[in-house]
Formats: structure tokens, C-alpha cells, sequence
């Protein structure tokens, strides 16, 4: 089955067209035939670019003035003579779309229905900037491939399992039930997909099995599983929350945020910029947001590239004793996201000091281990350190084939 | 009708200010400017514009670069050929903006929507001159362009619907409220602010307050965000002076008096932020606040 999977912002589309089947998951044999991205919709000057697997990058550019314009470009470019991987559009069994917000509607993910549809449009004033987007792109997909199954997978929905006492904030409750305010988090796909590949390589049901997963990429969330399930997660209402990020700043105290709204004479526009995009690992190092840049500074002796991951390290590492709290133990720590699973000395000195709790890397193995699937544990160690490489796209048209077959989502 | 480019007339304050706006929403904007020299000292001031936001945390570097790199400038008004809305923000002045318009009216599609920006002048009798009176509209812009959440959109006698339909949407795409006008001398913001100004200058000519404690009154009093004469200051003394002048000779009414304090400071030079001095110091775009006991008060909050 070939599964287009989509991911639309508001002046782009990213796209992949997965070969996948209940089998191929199975053996985890599926694989992508291609992917690219359409930027800068809406301008004379849209960019496509095109890769299929195995072959050269092309790039076009022209006039692409709205997402319908570009998702037609998407299939002429797939079902291209010399540069396709179809004969036609027709070949496009199903198109999996990537959601960002479910609200507490979605648990896991849908059949794009109209009910689904109006659904997520009433999620719009808790994710204004990404939904609207998401749904433009879905509008425009239903148009042309109007007679194939499309399936709404979201970030939000696989941390639906937390319980209140971890989802809601220390805030008159009432905020709860009038404005929806609560801890939702985000990057569910990863963290479910990640999990259910741990449990595989550690041989254990989901019921044997407490796992605190760490996606660290430009943006970064912590996850606790038990027994298969997200029972916390470090982002919250919205992706500032938890983890120091790229740019954004993770945990805070709110009361600095009026200290310095006030002390600056910042209007809302430039705080929520400052926070989302100035801040983090780029607002600390004054460098740079990206962590392979920031380990090469740092051995030049850069002070403040240095005071920047040992922050994002710290931060992490405070995390992942607290979820084995939650838990009460832990079997395995994974990590995944292009830090996760590239900077081994990110994962060294994120666990450094856990030994306590049976938390131990050999450091060869962690040295070893970037972009593949790697036990990094020191043998001694009693809880599992994995690196497992993420696929969000993987997820989203696995999850479409499970739901066009009816088999249940892992 | 999506936007994708916009032609600005005036590369000066208002026109930089509406540039950098309409660029940061992901339009194009080719901005027509008098001479090469002009474009040059706008462009430059465009980017300090740009340096200043970003040093408030508002834009990051790369947004910096891909709003720059949707401005261009011409001084030819033939390169303003495929934009879908003209706004002109020349200087205040009819026959300048006439004949801005005439020469566009030329060169142009019959159906592209001027737009003027005119906040004392008839748009009515701009476009009457324009050569093609039924698609011209005002728009009413707030300074700063980039902050302010509202424009008034004014119909003049030959306006046609479309016209002020394709201001509305264009006002959508910034994300403005929108507020209907039909023509009359100040609109509306304009008409309610300057008798306020001119009311709290007579306080202060009057002896009956200080400048500062006029400002912090009303600030605390009615929670406005800046004080009557320190907004003065920001908008100029003689900007306001000439919008008075003008309400005054066009409608006759006493209310529209200008304050004689204020033309008093116009004529020594006092001309507010811009000039360093006017009821208050400035340096920059700073109030400069130098231990008086209403400044102290304000700073110690």
C-alpha cells in the first residue's frame, strides 16, 4: 500500500510516499520511495524539492499560490516520467496527514470523517498557528484525491493517557474546564514509536515494561511509558515547556516572564518570540540553536556554548530521575531526535551521575552509536540506554494502513 | 483574492513602517521612491527598523532576511507594473499625491485599487484628480504600521464597494480591525484625539498642572498607555499643529482652536520626540527622565 503522508505548514508542505503494509510493519521492511517539500506557497518563487530514494535531488521552482496548487505539483512531481516513483495519482492508495493538535477529543489517531474534521477544527484556539494549516493542507488533499481513505494523526493524541495529577497545572481549575488549559504535549508519534521499537529490542510485553524515552531535537520533549502507556511528558499546553530547546526555554518561572515583559517594555508579539525562538540553546550560547555547532565552539573553548549543554544536559537529566519516580523504576532510557541519536556526549552527560539508579553507558558503545539502532548500556548496567533513530512520517502512514485495515494502533 | 504583491508609493516613515509590515506577512512589496538617493537612506532605515525589533526579541535573523528580501525599491514608476493594490504615502499634500496617482493611472491595469493614505486630506479630491475616482479608497494607518491593530478605511463620494471590499481584505491579510468611515474632515481617530491633545495643553499653558503630572493623571486615571503630551511629542508639535489648523479652517468650530502654547512651541523649534525637546527631553527614541518628581514616580513603579 502506498501512503502519502503529508505535513502541512502555513507556507509549506513536506510529503513522503511510504510503501507499508500490515506485514512490512510487522518486519519492519517498510520503507520510503520518496519525499520533498514544497516551500514558500503563496509567492511566484515556490520551491519543490524532490528526492527519490536512491536517485538525485531535483528542485523546481514556479508559481505555487496556495496548498491545492502545491499538492497538485506533489503528484505531477511523483508520478513524473524520468524523476517519479508512480505511474499516476490513482496509484496513491491513502494519504496520512500530520496533526498537531488533537485537544481531548483525540486518544489516538482517526479516520479523517467530517465529524473528525469539525473536530479538530474546534482544537484551532489551542494550536492557532499550526491547525489551521494542518487543515488547509487536509482540504486541499480531500480535493484531489477525493475517492482514497485519509487518516489524522496527531502529536498530542498518544499523551491522552496521563492522568489528571499529571496533566493539570497548579491553577484555579476552573481554567480547566472553561479554557481547555492543561498539559498536553507533543511529539506523541515519536515517543510511541520509539517505545513499541524498544519493547521489540528488549523482548518484553508492554505490561514488563517502564521506559522514559528523550526526544531531543530542535525542539525537545521527555516522555514516561508504563506499560505501553504515556503517563507524563515534559512539554505542556503549548511547546515551551519542560527540556531547554534550540530556541525555546523549557521550564520557567512565570513571575520572571512579567519581571522582564516590564523591565524591557516588551509587547506580547516580541515576549512569546523571545521565549519560542530566542531563547534556549541559542539565547544561552549566543551561537547557535544547533548542537553539532555547539559541541565543535565548546572545544574551542567557548564558555557559554559549554554552560549551554551543560544546561540542556542538566535539565534532561532531572527529567529522567523524576519520570523513574512516577514510575517507580525504570527499565530503559531511549533516546532518539537528531541529538538523541547523533551527540553521544550529549547522552553521556545527560545520565552522568544516575548510576544510583542502575543508569550506566559504556562509553565506547555511546561513542559508536549515531543515526542507528544501539544498546550503548554498560554491562554492569541494570536499566537498558538504547538509541533508536525516529520516523515520524514512518508512524503517521503506519498508523493510516492500521486504520484503513481496522487493525489496532501499537 | 489572495495578496502576493503590494506597490507603495513613499519610502519614508508611514512607507517603511507599511513596507516591513506587508513584507513580515509574506507579501511582496515593490516600493517606488523620487530618486536613488532616497531608496537608499529608506532601505538603510528599513533595516535599522529591522535591527531595533530584533534587539526586542520580536524577529529572529532569518526573518530579518526574508522580509528585506521581499522589498524592492525603482524609482521608475513602470516597475510597479504587476502589483495588485497601490498605496501612496507621499507627502501630505494634494496636488503631490494627484499627481503621484495620474502618472500610476497611466501604466497601470484599469482595475488595480489605489490606495491613499491620507489622514487630513479629501480622499474624494484625490481621486477625483486620480483618473480613476470609483477605485480609489483611504486607508487610515496607525503609526507604528508594524504595531498598531487598526485602520480606518474611508469611502470617499465615488468610492465603489469593490473598492472598499479590496481594502477590507487587504486589511484581513495584516490582520487589522477594520473601521468603516464615509469621508468627513479627521474621521474619526483623528477627530476625537486632537481636541484631547489641545485640551491638555491648555492645563499646562494655564498653569494649573505640570506636564508631567497632566500625563501621569490621565495615564493612572483612564489607563491609556502614554500620556496626551507625551504622545504629542511622539507624534510631533507641528503635525499636530497642522492637523489642528486644518479641522479649524475647514469646519470653523471653536473646539478645533489650536492651543496658542502649542504654536508658541512650534514656532521655537519644539517639535517633540523627533527634535529632542518638546514638552518633554528626548534622546533617541527615549524619554530622557531627569529626576523630575512625576518622571521619578512614573520610573519607580
Amino acid at each position: 500500500m502506498k501512503v502519502l503522508v503529508l505535513n502541512c505548514g502555513s507556507s509549506s508542505v513536506k510529503y513522503q510516499l511510504i510503501e507499508t503494509s500490515l506485514e512490512a510493519i510487522e518486519k519492519n521492511e517498510d520503507h520510503a520511495l520518496g519525499r520533498g517539500s514544497v516551500e514558500r506557497i503563496g509567492t511566484a518563487a515556490a520551491v519543490h524539492t524532490f528526492q527519490a530514494a536512491g536517485r538525485d535531488k531535483v528542485t523546481d521552482s514556479k508559481e505555487i499560490l496556495e496548498h491545492r496548487d502545491a499538492l497538485a505539483d506533489i503528484l505531477r512531481m511523483l508520478a513524473h516520467p524520468e524523476r517519479g516513483v508512480i505511474a499516476g495519482p490513482a496509484d496513491v492508495d491513502a494519504v496520512g496527514h500530520r496533526m498537531v493538535h488533537g485537544g481531548e477529543r483525540f486518544t489516538a489517531s482517526a479516520l479523517a470523517t467530517p465529524e473528525a474534521i469539525r473536530a479538530v477544527q474546534d482544537c484551532v484556539p489551542l494550536a492557532p498557528l499550526h491547525n489551521p494549516s494542518n487543515l488547509r493542507g487536509y482540504e486541499a488533499a480531500r480535493r484531489i484525491l477525493p475517492d482514497v481513505p485519509h487518516a489524522l494523526v496527531f502529536d498530542t493524541a498518544y499523551h491522552q493517557t496521563m492522568p489528571p495529577v499529571a496533566f493539570l497545572y497548579g491553577l484555579p481549575y476552573v481554567l480547566y474546564t472553561r479554557h481547555a488549559v492543561r498539559r498536553y504535549g507533543f511529539h506523541g508519534t515519536s515517543h510511541r514509536f520509539v517505545g513499541w521499537r524498544s519493547r521489540v529490542l528488549l523482548g518484553k510485553p508492554r505490561e514488563q515494561t517502564r521506559l522514559i524515552t528523550c526526544h531531543l531535537g530542535n525542539g525537545a520533549s521527555v516522555c514516561a511509558i508504563d506499560h505501553g502507556r504515556s503517563v507524563d511528558t515534559s512539554l505542556g499546553f503549548t511547546p515551551i515547556e519542560g527540556l531547554i530547546m534550540g530556541t525555546r526555554c523549557g521550564d520557567l518561572d512565570p513571575g520572571a516572564i512579567f519581571h522582564v515583559m516590564h523591565a524591557e517594555d516588551l509587547s506580547e508579539h516580541q515576549l512569546t518570540t523571545m521565549l519560542n525562538k530566542h531563547s534556549g540553546l541559542q539565547g544561552i550560547s549566543g551561537v547557535s540553536n544547533d548542537m553539532r555547532e555547539l559541541l565543535e565552539a565548546e572545544a574551542k573553548g567557548h564558555e557559554r556554548a559549554k554552560l549551554a549543554i551543560d544546561m540542556f544536559c542538566y535539565r534532561l537529566r532531572k527529567y529522567i530521575a523524576a519520570y523513574a519516580g512516577v514510575m517507580g523504576g525504570v527499565d530503559a532510557v531511549i533516546f532518539t531526535g537528531g541529538i538523541g541519536e547523533n551527540a553521544s556526549p550529549v547522552r553521556a552527560r545527560s545520565v552522568v551521575g544516575l548510576e544510583f539508579m542502575g543508569l550506566k553507558i559504556d562509553p565506547a558503545k555511546n561513542a559508536a552509536a549515531a543515526g542507528m539502532e544501539a544498546d550503548v548500556s554498560a554491562a554492569e548496567a541494570s536499566v537498558r540506554t538504547l538509541v533508536i533513530p525516529t520516523n515520524e512520517e514512518l508512524i503517521i502512514a503506519r498508523d493510516t494502513v492500521r486504520l484503513v485495515a481496522g487493525a489496532e494502533q501499537d | 483574492m489572495e495578496f502576493r504583491k503590494l506597490g507603495i508609493v513613499g519610502g519614508g516613515f508611514m512607507g517603511r513602517s507599511l513596507a516591513q509590515k506587508v513584507a513580515s506577512s509574506g507579501i511582496d512589496v515593490q516600493v517606488l521612491e523620487v530618486s536613488k538617493e532616497r531608496a537608499e537612506q529608506s532601505r538603510a532605515e528599513l533595516v535599522a527598523n529591522l535591527d531595533a525589533e530584533m534587539a526586542k526579541w520580536g524577529i529572529t535573523a532569518s526573518e530579518k532576511k526574508a522580509t528585506l528580501g521581499r522589498i524592492r525599491y525603482a524609482t521608475d514608476p513602470k516597475a510597479m507594473v504587476g502589483v495588485q493594490m497601490i498605496v501612496e504615502v507621499v507627502p501630505e499634500d494634494l496636488s503631490t499625491k494627484q499627481s503621484v496617482l495620474k502618472k500610476l493611472d497611466a501604466v497601470l491595469e484599469p482595475d488595480i485599487v489605489f490606495v491613499t493614505s491620507t489622514s487630513t486630506l479629501s480622499v474624494t479630491e484625490i481621486g477625483a484628480g486620480s483618473g480613476r475616482p470609483d477605485r480609489v479608497v483611504g486607508m487610515h494607518f496607525m503609526h507604528a504600521v508594524t504595531m498598531s491593530r487598526l485602520v480606518e478605511i474611508v469611502r470617499g463620494t465615488a468610492t465603489s464597494n469593490q473598492t472598499f471590499e479590496r481594502a477590507v481584505g487587504f486589511a484581513k491579510t495584516l490582520e487589522k480591525k477594520v473601521i468603516e468611515v464615509f469621508e468627513y474632515p479627521g474621521y474619526v481617530v483623528t477627530r476625537a484625539i486632537l481636541p484631547f491633545l489641545n485640551e491638555a495643553m491648555h492645563i499646562v499653558m494655564e498653569g494649573v498642572a505640570s506636564a508631567d503630572d497632566v500625563d501621569l493623571a490621565l495615564k493612572l486615571a483612564y489607563e491609556f498607555k502614554v500620556g496626551p503630551l507625551e504622545y504629542t511629542d511622539r507624534i510631533g508639535l507641528d503635525t499636530v499643529l497642522r492637523w489642528m489648523d486644518h479641522l479649524f479652517r475647514e469646519l470653523g468650530d471653536m473646539k478645533y482652536r489650536p492651543c496658542p502654547l502649542l504654536r508658541k512651541m512650534v514656532r521655537a523649534g519644539y517639535l517633540g520626540r523627533k527634535a529632542g525637546r518638546g514638552f518633554f527631553r528626548w534622546q533617541g527614541h527615549e524619554r530622557v527622565r531627569d529626576g523630575a518628581p512625576a518622571g521619578a514616580k512614573e520610573s519607580g513603579r
